[in-house]
């Protein structure tokens, strides 16, 4: 039995719990199969939406994968300025092997015995993981090969122009096109070119009710979909997960924390409906974009949002106040700001580049500080130590210096990274940096105790592998203190995006955000225009108590104890 | 203390002893050491958790292991198994020495042992459901197809009275008892020769642990398993155990069959440790042998027999004798303060401090020696040394101290050699009563008198 298949196990358990449940659903398929006609009628609701989402997740990750594709080029290139071209070439080859093992390696359990019986050697169970890692790198090589030497990668091109065309002309119910806002007053009376000539106030609320229904209808459902598996497909009848939810959902306060915060997902997920006018007209390229309106004289004329734009800021002087109409009769639901942009739509953008950065720096912050966390507590020793190092390194330096430092160093030099989001993508991977030592030490504590407990022991006696017993017994009771914190620090994230913007280092124009809009308002905050910056600075408020709200609420549910004596845990519960 | 193997392999003279034949040897141990490294980057002297430990463990058989808490039984069940590194010697488990194996041998090798662990609240994670904690050691090691590993699970909770239906529970549903059941289900899943159970009653209701023992013996009959029983329950102990091994310290005292052991203990620890049973007959008086102080520190074990500082039948030497056993206490007492200062580091602080006749967080050994000695009867010549070993230590040369000490009131126990040479003395395995029993004591060679008759006298 030296050389039977090992190392498959997890292949197994995916076909195996498919397989139960797959049998569930089989006998009982009614459930299931309603559950799903609700989903696809959603999905079909908004399908030109999703197609537009699904293009901007292929524009993401291309944008990942060629910054990854370049990194060995750039390694080799540095090296060979100082050491020769060849001695370049060869880094540029072991970087590039070195990152695809590195990618691999997660995933070479999945790796089918198969694929590594066909050599025909006789392996034992270390030699044919590597093997599998080695095997999966290669094809990951050439798969990379094929798209950058080949016209495959030119298909690519192609999926994601036609994703992108089939956006464009797939309807959507919360399309500007189903429900135009956008039109101008007729010299007779009534309306032109609104939805059902209705005024574009009117017109802009309807979209924004159905935007607000849509997503809570696609909650419930999600949410019934759970319940519907609970019933009737689960086998266990009760997981500690129950349990945590029961707790979650007596506490008012979190509740209000998780709706505070799902507005503001929706917000910026719906960004381009929420919105009265598109961003693009508005804010990236008024110049090119022109439109209708009715003159004092009564007559229809066109002009450029740019010039439109000045006559209607909101600066002390003039003033377009929330719910009103500027002189061009553009439908202003929350006024404009300091320099004439739509401040509905800057604010709705605006969400959706705090939480791109907010969720990109803390979920990135969070994977370093789970991973360091988890091999700092099961090696002990010489990994602890090192870790500790790291982190303490990059704590000697204030977070706030550190970010500054960072973001004008590469500001400065127009690296590549700060192009995206006008900076937004840069300082997200520099909020990473600076908040994974804090995240960290607040698991460490918990990895440590974890793995104390006799379980992990109990693994190893019967020889499951370290990276394993790390996921599986480790990682669980990890998750909840990660995700309390990570839900704390993504307010501290968002605020500090604002706090830098509003000191002009960080999200460069024009790109929207939040910061810049109170930096543009401040001083108008005793004129007429106070709404300019008072309005981005309540929605900042009370995103950042939401998140705060949402991860104390979910302390509180983890904690099993807080079942025991209620009372008592809620005055203890400061502790995690 | 190394080169004290004990020679349990059954010899030709014996074959008329029924009991060692046909024995068949699965564990031989042989010298084994686990030191716990200090730790930090200073060299500080390791924790000798297992200090040269040498037996046998027979297929079938249940050998009991007991011993204070810190006497390094767990550290040894551990090691068997191989989740501490041995620092030393070997465990041969059917001729493959185990601590040598590394990788794939290893891990081919672990579905051979397997233990089961103290805490039933610790030992099963709870964020499993029953049935991926009893199928996680089938899955790790690719037994068969998921279908018959499901089917085996279902049928190891049923051997070990738990229904198929808990498949899909939590740990969190079950009691104490269950969980300890669910554990030992885990544990039977591979199919394994030899099962280390570490104190596996000792966090259980009483009620409970009898139900645990049964089943624990159910399956031993059933599986032919041979199991390592780390309990500090002597009761518990008799009732499962053919054979008892006693530790201290890191060191085996005494290992034998379980009833001779009980009933006629040899070495003056086991004596110790039995007379400190409870006795359900309460006219039946007999002495309990206190021990004072506690063990001694295992970073820095006593030279000698491990148990010399607080051996109730120590070896005394001829001239003291007659000594007052209060007065012993006192030596021995001193002997340890002795040790503790002399590892004791005192900074430039305190040592100005002493300079000038203030208060450290060192007694005076003035103090020291008035409240060992205060109100005992000491004879004129053994005051006198005393005396002397007071006023050196007061000096802080502890060392020589000691050696005053040593000289004056040392016997074999401490490792002093009797003929004089400087080498250390330790004692050596002797065999006693019928049935291939050891214990580990200078009081069994023919020049002294057995500990019993010691023990008798002396309480």
């Amino acid at each position: 039995m030296s050389s039977r298949q090992t190392n498959v196990e997890e292949t197994y358990e995916d076909e195996e719990n498919d397989e139960l449940f797959v049998d569930l659903i089989r006998k009982n398929p009614r459930p299931a199969l309603i559950w799903l006609a609700g989903v696809a009628i959603l999905v079909l609701l908004e399908i030109g939406r999703a197609f537009a989402g699904l293009g901007q997740l292929i524009g993401i990750v291309s944008y990942l994968a060629g910054g990854l594709a370049g990194v060995p080029g750039y390694v080799g290139g540095n090296v060979a300025g100082v050491a020769g071209g060849i001695v370049g070439s060869i880094t540029t080859a072991i970087t590039a092997v070195v990152m695809l093992l590195l990618v691999s390696i997660p995933f070479a359990g999945r790796v089918p015995d198969r694929a590594v019986d066909v050599l025909g050697l006789d392996l034992t169970r270390y030699q044919r993981r590597w093997t599998k890692r080695s095997v999966l790198a290669l094809v990951l090589a050439g798969g990379a090969a094929l798209f950058a030497l080949s016209p495959v990668g030119g298909v690519t091109a192609l999926v994601s122009s036609g994703v992108d065309s089939l956006a464009s002309s797939l309807p959507a119910l919360t399309s500007r096109e189903t429900i135009p806002n956008q039109g101008y007053r007729a010299p007779d009376g009534g309306w032109e070119g609104t939805f059902m000539g209705l005024s574009p106030a009117i017109a802009w609320a309807i979209r924004l009710t159905l935007v607000f229904l849509y997503a809570m209808v696609c909650l419930v459902w999600g949410w019934k979909g759970f319940e519907i598996y609970r019933t009737h497909y689960r086998q266990a009848d009760w997981t500690p997960a129950d349990d945590t939810i029961r707790r979650f959902k007596g506490n008012y306060w979190g509740l209000f924390g998780l709706a505070i915060v799902l507005l503001f997902v929706v917000l910026a997920l719906w960004a381009p409906a929420v919105s009265p006018v598109q961003a693009e007209h508005n804010i990236y390229q008024p110049n090119a974009h022109d439109f209708q309106y009715l003159t004092d004289d009564g007559e229809v004329e066109s002009t450029t949002h740019v010039f439109a734009n000045l006559d209607s800021r909101s600066d002390g002087q003039g003033t377009v106040s929330p719910m009103s109409y500027d002189t061009y009769d553009r439908w202003a639901p929350l006024g404009t700001t300091a320099r004439g942009q739509d401040m509905m739509t800057h604010l709705s953008y605006g969400a959706r580049t705090s939480l791109i950065i907010g969720i990109t720096a803390i979920g990135l912050g969070a994977l370093i500080a789970v991973v360091l966390s988890l091999l700092a507590a099961y090696y002990k020793g010489i990994t602890d130590i090192a870790t500790v190092m790291a982190s303490d390194t990059i704590q000697a330096i204030p977070a706030l210096l550190l970010i500054m430092l960072l973001s004008v160093i590469f500001q400065e030099s127009n690296h590549p990274i700060a192009q995206p989001l006008d900076g937004g993508f840069l300082l997200a991977l520099i909020f990473a940096l600076a908040y994974w030592p804090g995240m960290w030490r607040a698991i460490r504590g918990p990895s440590l105790q974890v793995a104390e407990q006799e379980w992990v022991d109990a693994a190893k006696s019967y020889g499951q592998t370290p990276l394993r017993t790390m996921r599986k017994h480790m990682a669980p009771y990890i998750a909840g203190y990660i995700l309390i914190y990570a839900s704390l620090l993504i307010g501290g994230v968002i605020i500090s995006t604002a706090a830098l913007t509003f000191l002009g280092l960080g999200i460069n124009p024009p790109t929207p955000e939040w910061g810049r809009l109170i930096d543009g308002g401040q001083s108008y905050v005793a004129t007429s225009s106070w709404h300019v910056a008072t309005i981005p600075g309540i929605a900042i408020v009370l995103v950042v108590v939401a998140f705060n709200a949402l991860g104390d609420a979910i302390r509180d549910a983890i904690d099993p104890e807080a079942d025991v004596e209620e009372s008592e845990a809620a005055t203890a519960g400061g502790g995690a | 203390m190394s080169g004290n193997t004990i020679e349990t392999t059954p010899n030709g003279e014996r074959n008329d002893d029924e009991r060692s034949r046909g024995r068949d040897t699965m564990v031989s141990i042989r010298d084994l050491k686990t030191y716990y490294e200090g730790g930090g980057l200073f060299d500080n002297p390791p924790v000798k958790a297992v200090d040269g430990v040498s037996f046998d463990i027979y297929r079938g058989e249940t050998l009991g292991l007991v011993g204070e808490s810190g006497c390094g039984k767990t550290t040894l069940g551990r090691t068997l198994i191989q989740l501490e590194e041995a620092t030393g010697g070997e465990v041969l488990f059917d001729d493959t020495d185990i601590t040598s194996l590394t990788g794939d041998q290893l891990y081919e090798w672990r579905r051979n042992a397997q233990m089961v662990f103290q805490d039933p609240d610790s030992s099963l994670n709870d964020r499993m459901t029953i049935g991926e904690i009893v199928r996680e050691p089938l899955d790790v090691h690719d037994w068969k197809t998921p279908r018959e590993r499901r089917n085996r699970v279902k049928k190891l909770l049923d051997q070990v009275g738990l229904a198929a239906e808990h498949y899909f529970r939590y740990p969190h549903q079950f009691s104490g008892g269950q969980r300890q059941r669910i554990g030992i289900a885990r544990t039977l899943a591979l199919n394994p020769e030899f099962i280390v159970l570490d104190e596996p009653v000792s966090a259980l209701d009483v009620s409970v642990q009898a139900e645990i023992i049964n089943l624990l013996e159910e399956l031993q009959d059933e599986l032919d398993l041979t199991y390592l029983f780390i309990a500090h329950d002597l009761s518990v102990v008799r009732h499962i155990c053919d054979r008892v091994a006693v530790m201290y310290l890191g060191n085996i005292m005494e290992i034998g069959p379980t009833e001779e052991l009980f009933n006629d203990p040899a070495n003056p620890y086991t004596h110790a440790l039995l007379s400190a049973i409870p006795r359900p007959d309460p006219t039946q008086r007999r002495d309990r042998i206190t021990l004072h102080g506690t063990p001694p520190n295992p970073r820095y074990p006593p030279s000698g027999c491990p148990f010399s500082t607080r051996c109730p039948a120590r070896i005394r030497p001829e001239a003291y004798e007659a000594l007052d056993d209060d007065v012993w206490d006192g030596i021995n007492a001193l002997r340890e303060i002795l040790r503790e200062r002399m590892r004791a580091t005192r900074s430039v602080r305190e040592r100005i401090r002493e300079r000038f006749d203030m208060e450290t967080r060192f007694a005076t050994m003035d103090e020291t020696y008035e409240e060992l000695f205060g109100g005992l009867d000491v004879p004129p010549e053994a005051e006198e040394v005393l005396q002397r070993v007071a006023d050196i230590a007061g000096d802080h040369d502890e060392r020589r101290a000691l050696d005053a000490l040593d000289e004056e009131f040392g016997s074999i126990c401490d490792g002093v050699d009797p003929d004089g040479s400087d080498e250390e003395i330790d004692p050596e395995y002797y065999t006693v009563g019928e049935n291939d029993r050891k214990s580990y004591c200078h009081r069994h060679d023919d020049g002294f008198r057995e500990p019993a008759p010691v023990l008798d006298d002396r309480h």
